[in-house]
């Protein structure tokens, strides 16, 4: 990858590199040859003729120097009257020109020729000097092939460094992955190690380390909650098993058989409602449960209620107390079950001849519901736990009345499905338990 | 009345017929989807009961199948509650729809209400044994004398009542005369009806409103 992308970037430096380089040595050239013209041009304004100069073939011999360059000296007859040609180039037609001009011109050999019409007293000339470019095309090639080599070995250099740097740059990624491998479910204690020195693997890995966190949580929680159910099955299925299985051992009495029937019933439903409730709280807490908002008048819906149980309360001579008000914004099925099974509770754990009031309090950024008892307190150890599935303060505990420990998670669920929480303090002067509506700015 | 049960589950199917065959109904029952669509299509029925999970035909199409040609009424079983499945049966044409595991009492009642062709009668007035209810003036009188009723014992009695005969089960109650429409676990049910026996049966010899054990509660004058 780095080798795919430092290639052309090496290819393009080194095209660029070698243009300029030959546009300056072709610039470079040029400017000699017309310095040559000019020179040509003030020796013969001095000489008195062409004849001198002739006669003086060494001045300029030296004056060129080697075999590279040629000159001609041309008159307006087309006479040549100087020509130094040592690779015996033939002399090309060129137009008139009264300042110098450029032409690359092919003969024999590729030449670079400037050339100047100038007058000598009433003779016209044509002074022509040239470069071959031999020499300068061997020089580009030689320049060519260097660069060629640099680029290949660069090239080369670049993927075994690049290679060698990422591998040595992803080495802790590497060790992450092989770490994160080896995390299954029976293994979801593991941490990912935490890069210290690297700062962008280091908040990946605290990152990924908290996902781990919290998957090992949910995890727990639902293997726990798996094993709870399996138990809470295994309750009423052993009370059927044994009841029916002692009954057909030897014959009854209609009445006999009727009993059981009876309570064989008992356990079924008991059963279903387990199934209800497990099923209700594995659709709230999918996100996507719908909450059909309403606005709800608090007291009539808390009035409701307390008819529904006022029965029940009345039989244990605890009087249901409503103040609640105000209007509340939410799903009246959900909030009426949270409610129901808040004031079952309230009942069913409060003490006889007592008070169980229901209040409502409206504050800026929420409004409460909150329902109070006056019962034995609620140990502390009990209190986080208490919206668990199927905890119970006391294992041993099971009423006939039970709403089987999921009663509390029930309104915990419905409390998240809307946003909102549930909480609940105990002292010596009862329990309370919140519900907390945040309100929604519309 | 004829009534045709398709239930692939030959325990459900044969509960089914007991109970319905002890109510009073015919019934025939088929064990697959396409043995459900010859009978249905063969003789005619008052209502037909299908559950959703059919091996061959399920019960949707078989739902389509009886659509395209019968208006028989039809109620649905299924242990899918999930919202959309229950929408789905009744944008099909089904008339209603009961969730596993269903119970005795409701399973009657649902059947009824199928049956009783027309909408039920405004009846205003009740009357069993010597007990009389009166529903506009919200007056009820045993043996002559008047007897005073909060107003959720009135509709309690008038559920009874207007039910006569038919036993109704604890959650039916709660959910007609409370609005709780989902189980419930207390005893409200029990001691509602306790206190409206305590009033309406108690100082009478002769007790109208009945126990029937592991179902729920019925109204009916027994000899």
């Amino acid at each position: 990858m780095f080798a795919l992308v430092s290639t052309p970037l090496l290819g393009s430096i080194g095209f660029y590199l070698y243009q300029s380089l030959q546009r300056e040595i072709a610039w470079r050239d040029d400017q000699a040859l017309l310095g040559r013209l000019e020179r040509m041009q003030a020796l013969i304004s001095d000489s008195d003729s062409i004849e001198q100069l002739r006669s003086r073939p060494k001045l300029y011999e030296n004056m060129l120097g080697n075999r590279e360059n040629l000159l001609w000296i041309v008159d307006d007859t087309g006479k040549v009257l100087i020509e130094i040609n040592p690779v015996g180039m033939t002399l090309p037609k060129l137009p008139t020109a009264p300042h110098a001009r450029l032409v690359d011109a092919h003969s024999a050999a590729s030449v670079r020729l400037a050339w100047q019409d100038v007058m000598q007293g009433d003779r016209g000339l044509t002074l022509i000097a040239g470069k071959l470019l031999s020499e300068r095309d061997q020089m580009l090639a030689a320049y060519r092939l260097k660069l060629w080599v640099a680029m290949s070995v660069g090239a080369l250099l670049a993927f075994v460094l690049g290679w060698w740097v990422s591998r040595r740059g992803l080495r802790p990624v590497r060790m992450l992955a092989k770490r994160a491998a080896g995390i299954d479910v029976q293994h979801l204690h593991l941490r990912l190690d935490e890069f210290n020195d690297l700062n962008e693997l280091q908040v990946l890995s605290k990152a990924l380390n908290q996902m781990l966190a919290r998957l090992e949580d949910g995890f727990t929680q639902l293997s726990r909650f798996s094993e709870d159910l399996a138990h809470e099955m295994r309750t009423p299925l052993s009370n059927l098993m044994g009841h029916t299985q002692q009954n057909l051992r030897y014959s009854r009495s209609i009445e006999d058989y009727q009993n059981l029937l009876v309570s064989n019933q008992e356990e079924y439903e008991r059963l279903a409602r387990m199934i209800d409730s497990m099923l209700f709280l594995a659709r709230t807490e999918h996100s996507h449960a719908s909450v059909n908002y309403e606005s709800i008048s608090l007291h009539d819906l808390v009035e409701q209620l307390c008819e529904y149980f006022e029965g029940v309360a009345q039989e244990r001579d605890v009087k249901l107390i409503n103040q609640a008000d105000g209007e509340l914004w939410a799903d009246p099925v959900l909030i009426r079950r949270a409610l129901a099974n808040l004031l079952s509770n309230a009942l069913r754990y409060g003490a006889p001849a007592a008070e169980v009031v229901i209040n409502s309090l409206a504050a800026e950024d929420r409004i409460e519901v909150s329902v109070h008892n006056q019962g034995q307190p609620i140990s502390v150890e009990h209190l986080p736990r208490l919206f668990e599935r199927f905890y119970r303060c006391d294992p041993s505990r099971n009423q006939p009345d039970d709403s089987g420990g999921l009663g509390l998670a029930i309104v915990r669920s419905i409390m998240q499905l809307h946003g909102g929480q549930v909480t609940v303090d105990s002292s010596q002067l009862g329990t309370n338990f919140r519900l907390v509506f945040p309100i929604r700015n519309a | 009345m004829r009534i045709l049960v398709v239930e692939d589950e030959s325990k459900m199917a044969d509960y089914l017929r007991k109970a319905l065959t002890e109510s009073g109904y015919a019934v025939e029952i088929a064990l697959d989807g396409l043995d459900g669509q010859h009978l249905a299509q063969e003789s005619e029925f008052d209502l037909i009961i299908l559950d959703v999970m059919l091996p061959g035909l399920d019960g949707w199409q078989l739902l389509q199948i009886i659509r395209r040609k019968w208006q028989t009424p039809v109620l649905f079983l299924t242990a899918r509650d999930s919202v959309d499945d229950r929408v789905k049966g009744l944008e099909l044409g089904a008339d209603d729809y009961l969730v596993k595991p269903f119970s005795y009492a409701e399973l009657l009642a649902r059947v009824r209400t199928l049956l009783r062709r027309g909408p039920p009668r405004e009846v205003e007035h009740f009357v069993a044994g010597d007990l009389s209810l009166d529903l506009l003036r919200r007056r009820v009188t045993r043996n002559g004398e008047r007897l005073t009723l909060t107003n959720k014992e009135f509709s309690l009695l008038h559920l009874l009542l207007s039910r006569e005969g038919e036993v109704l089960s604890r959650s039916l109650i709660a959910s007609q005369i409370w609005q709780m429409n989902f189980d419930s676990d207390t005893n409200v049910v029990d001691v509602a009806i306790r206190r409206l026996r305590a009033k309406v049966d108690d100082p009478y010899s002769l007790k109208l409103i009945h126990t029937v054990r592991g179902i729920g509660y019925m109204l009916e004058v027994q000899s």
